[in-house]
């Protein structure tokens, strides 16, 4: 690992400063204690806490109570620090050695050495049920060069790999649960080395952790046991925090802050996130097969409108698919799309594209989508786009567009950020990604440029390649970002240490309970 | 004319039961399987790519055709096995029987409920039809019967939980840790599905008293001289029997299904919202396990109030 040059010194600080202003009172009071249950309302069963074989997003508020994982990250700009792995180094463009932390076990008293590593990487990248294959498809084998040391052969550079492994690929489960564990998966009954261990899980009910006394942590965790009810209306596990049956609500839409806020009882902290509403493109067919026309849609819409109308203000305008705070955020891309509704006419003109002609897009039936696309619709009305919005549940919606269906020319939905940006940029741009709606070819400088974005170690190096795959995506006009969510946490006044993180999924490292 | 045996009976009633259980899971599971969605894109995760959805849809057997999946979801129920979540791996027959007490509870302290208040109101006023009372309860029994029960449960959350901080906000203790606690848990809820239960029991009864007070054989007992309470009590009541078991099997029902938007609200882990989950998540075992679940026991009860009405007149039997 280097030293964080001056410009991310300046990132984390100026993360730092934001979480802060931005969020309130985010330090704790007082010494940290031990003791008490933090009670939870989560809003979705997570499904599977096995990490190689869930699929959902939401899973990872669980998982990291339970699972450490080989790298962790910088809560304000998500670069990768050490985890379990207490260092790493890239020996050549193809070679990638881990040294792991000694005197680590998991939960089960099973030791976390290389060749417990090896096994749940071996898993993770060829496991028939493995769903992260695709995380590690860089890697050609692992080997074990020492008690503590495994090697990563690489079949392309691929410097993506220390954020890969702060996620679900990097999460060590215990080689022994999972030998003895009925088809090989611990969905049910799992075994890590965080900072808590399982308890019980009643689907869609609870899921209860306790303090892992062995935690290789220092102090650490605080509190004795996390008890996650799952609460999918949102409005019920707010009211549950109210009333003090939980302790803390997590990815509260930003309508619910004035309300919980006057609870006297709750306090509110919240920080910006990867998480980016943006309209998916199909760029295989008309209308969006003209760059023109989606360069129009980018110019024709008001961003900082739209996050103060659809999103309370709590977001940040999204001027492509990385939020300032994060450490490849460049500053340049995001002047390409002001707002200029004359720009995107001028632009239409030139397609050929007629005034007025409706564009079917997808969307969402819930109330805040809704919401959105009536903001939507008005401010592209402006600019002579006249576009439909065909709504279905989420996963109707989804599958519609992104599946064979191929329905609709765009799709009104987020994008739920990753460790590495070469993932959001490989997940979205490349051909045959379930992301490119239309599976259509990308530039093939683009293709190049997510390749480059892979091969170098250096952080500054990266940084200038991300410009490049931004620069691309983004004259390009592939997507329609829009706005970057803030996370946004209501807590009980006895919780401290809560911090927000850029990744926008919660974890509880420093939490403990006052009182 | 001959009495038929119960045993008889309850066979012949438990005989046409089985079309209707095939014809509801066939019905509940051809209508997942055309609504767009597809639970091989959530198995498959977040990083899918074309051939992992492909790969997930033959690991889990979801490649084959329709009438096969149906079979061997069938099959495997014959032999008692409810199969289990194809997303979380959890016994179908785990997630309900933890689920089903949450449900029941509710319903029957709303039935409870219901029959407490709407009993006393329908009689009272049938006695004197019309009277100034009779309007005030008719206009109590239209609320209850307009006002959404989601929209008075907040109503009730709002003062009862949040202000007054009598009862909880939100989920369920299990009855047979803590009767007291699960009733208090189960209060809010069933106070929300109760008030149209409430209304129905006072006008359903309303009407059919009405109608028994007004036949030739209550002239008749007027003019005996017997007085109006025993009239009432005695012979009225008993006259309106089928109609309040008819009236109770019916809000047995509708309940169990008000239980699907009451348990949402409240976060209740009932059979309501176990169902909800796995509709939106496309994970048809627990679909079909509760949707079966829910058809035996609307069977169930239909035939327990079969055999009761029998029992109060036994001229429905012939």
């Amino acid at each position: 690992m280097t030293m964080p040059t001056r410009r991310e010194a300046m990132a984390l600080i100026s993360g730092a400063l934001a979480s802060t202003t931005l969020g309130g009172s985010v330090f704790a009071q007082g010494a940290p204690k031990k003791g008490g249950t933090l009670r939870i309302s989560a809003p979705a069963n997570p499904s599977s806490l096995d990490p190689a074989t869930g699929g959902a997003g939401s899973d990872h508020a669980f998982l990291f109570t339970m699972y450490d994982t080989l790298t962790e990250w910088e809560f304000e700009t998500l670069k990768p620090k050490p985890g379990l792995a207490e260092s790493w180094k890239f020996t050549d463009p193809n070679t990638l050695v881990l040294n792991i932390r000694s005197g680590v076990t998991f939960h089960d008293g099973t030791p976390l050495d290389a060749e417990a590593v090896k096994f749940n990487l071996d898993r993770n990248r060829s496991d028939a049920k493995s769903n992260i294959k695709a995380d590690l498809l860089s890697v050609d084998a692992v080997e074990v060069t020492g008690p503590q040391q495994v090697t990563l052969k690489l079949k392309t550079p691929d410097t993506a790999l220390p954020g890969v492994l702060s996620d679900r690929a990097g999460m060590m489960v215990s080689p022994t649960a999972l030998k003895a564990a009925d088809g090989g998966v611990v969905t049910r009954k799992p075994v890590g080395a965080g900072a808590y261990a399982f308890v019980s899980w009643a689907d869609g009910e609870k899921i209860v952790v306790k303090r892992n006394e062995k935690y290789w942590k220092p102090d650490r965790p605080y509190p004795d046991a996390i008890e996650i009810s799952i609460i999918p209306e949102l409005t019920t596990g707010a009211r549950s925090v109210t009333a003090g049956q939980n302790d803390l609500i997590y990815q509260l839409p930003p309508r619910q802050k004035a309300i919980i806020e006057r609870a006297s009882s709750v306090k509110v902290v919240h920080g910006p996130t990867l998480y980016v509403f943006q309209i998916f493109l199909n760029w295989a067919k008309p209308p969006f097969d003209n760059i023109k026309v989606r360069q129009a849609l980018n110019f024709a819409i008001d961003r900082e409108a739209f996050v103060k109308a659809a999103l309370a203000g709590l977001a940040e305008p999204a001027y492509m698919n990385l939020p300032k705070a994060h450490w490849a955020y460049d500053a340049e891309v995001a002047k390409l799309y002001p707002y200029d509704p004359d720009k995107a006419r001028k632009l239409l003109a030139e397609a050929g594209f007629k005034e007025g002609t409706p564009i079917e897009i997808g969307g969402y039936t819930d109330q805040d989508s809704v919401q959105r696309e009536e903001i939507l619709i008005e401010q592209l009305r402006k600019a002579g786009i006249n576009v439909k919005f065909v709504n279905g549940t989420v996963a109707e919606a989804s599958a519609a567009f992104f599946g064979p269906e191929k329905r609709g020319a765009g799709l009104l939905s987020a994008w739920t950020g990753r460790p590495d940006p070469s993932l959001t940029y490989s997940l979205m741009f490349t051909k045959d990604a379930y992301y490119n709606g239309g599976r259509a070819p990308v530039p093939t400088a683009l293709e190049a440029a997510i390749k480059d974005s892979r091969a170098s170690e250096d952080i500054e190096v990266r940084r200038k390649a991300f410009a490049t795959v931004q620069r691309l995506v983004m004259e390009n006009a592939l997507v329609v970002p829009l706005a970057f969510q803030f996370e946004l946490v209501a807590m009980n006044k006895k919780v401290q240490g809560y911090r927000p993180n850029l990744l926008g999924k919660p974890k509880y490292d420093d939490v403990w309970l006052e009182g | 004319m001959a009495r038929r045996s119960p045993v008889k009976v309850i066979g012949s009633r438990l005989l046409q039961a089985l079309p209707v259980i095939l014809l509801a899971t066939f019905m509940v599971f051809a209508l997942l399987k055309l609504v767009p969605g597809d639970i091989a894109v959530t198995l498959a995760g977040d990083n899918a790519t074309d051939a992992r959805i492909t790969e997930i849809r033959q690991i889990y057997g979801l490649d084959r055709p329709f009438l096969v999946q149906y079979g061997a979801w069938l099959g495997h129920v014959a032999q008692g096995d409810l199969s289990q979540s194809l997303l979380t791996g959890e016994k179908v027959a785990v997630s309900i029987g933890r689920a089903f007490p949450n449900t029941l509870l509710i319903v029957v302290i709303a039935l409870v409920l219901a029959l407490v208040t709407g009993i006393p109101m329908g009689v009272i006023a049938a006695i004197k039809p019309n009277g100034w009372v009779d309007k005030l309860i008719s206009m109590i029994a239209s609320l209850g019967v307009a006002v959404p029960g989601f929209w008075l449960a907040m109503i009730l959350v709002a003062e009862f939980s949040l202000k007054l901080n009598w009862l909880p906000a939100t989920g369920a203790k299990s009855f047979s840790v803590s009767p007291i606690d699960a009733i208090r848990h189960a209060l809010l809820p069933a106070v929300a599905i109760a008030a149209y239960g409430m209304a129905e029991v006072a006008r359903q009864l309303r009407g059919a008293l009405l109608e028994v007070l007004s036949s030739q054989y209550v002239r008749t007992l007027h003019a005996k001289g017997l007085s109006m309470s025993r009239i009432l009590w005695q012979h009225g009541l008993k006259n309106v029997g089928v109609n309040l078991l008819t009236i109770i099997s019916l809000l047995v029902n509708r309940m169990l299904a008000a239980t699907v938007v009451i348990e949402a609200v409240f976060a209740i882990p009932g059979l309501g919202s176990l169902i909800v989950r796995g509709a939106i998540q496309r994970d048809f075992p627990i679909v079909q396990g509760v949707v079966f679940t829910m058809v035996v026991v609307v069977i169930a009860v239909n035939l327990i109030t079969d055999l009761l009405c029998a029992a109060v007149d036994p001229r429905i039997e012939q």
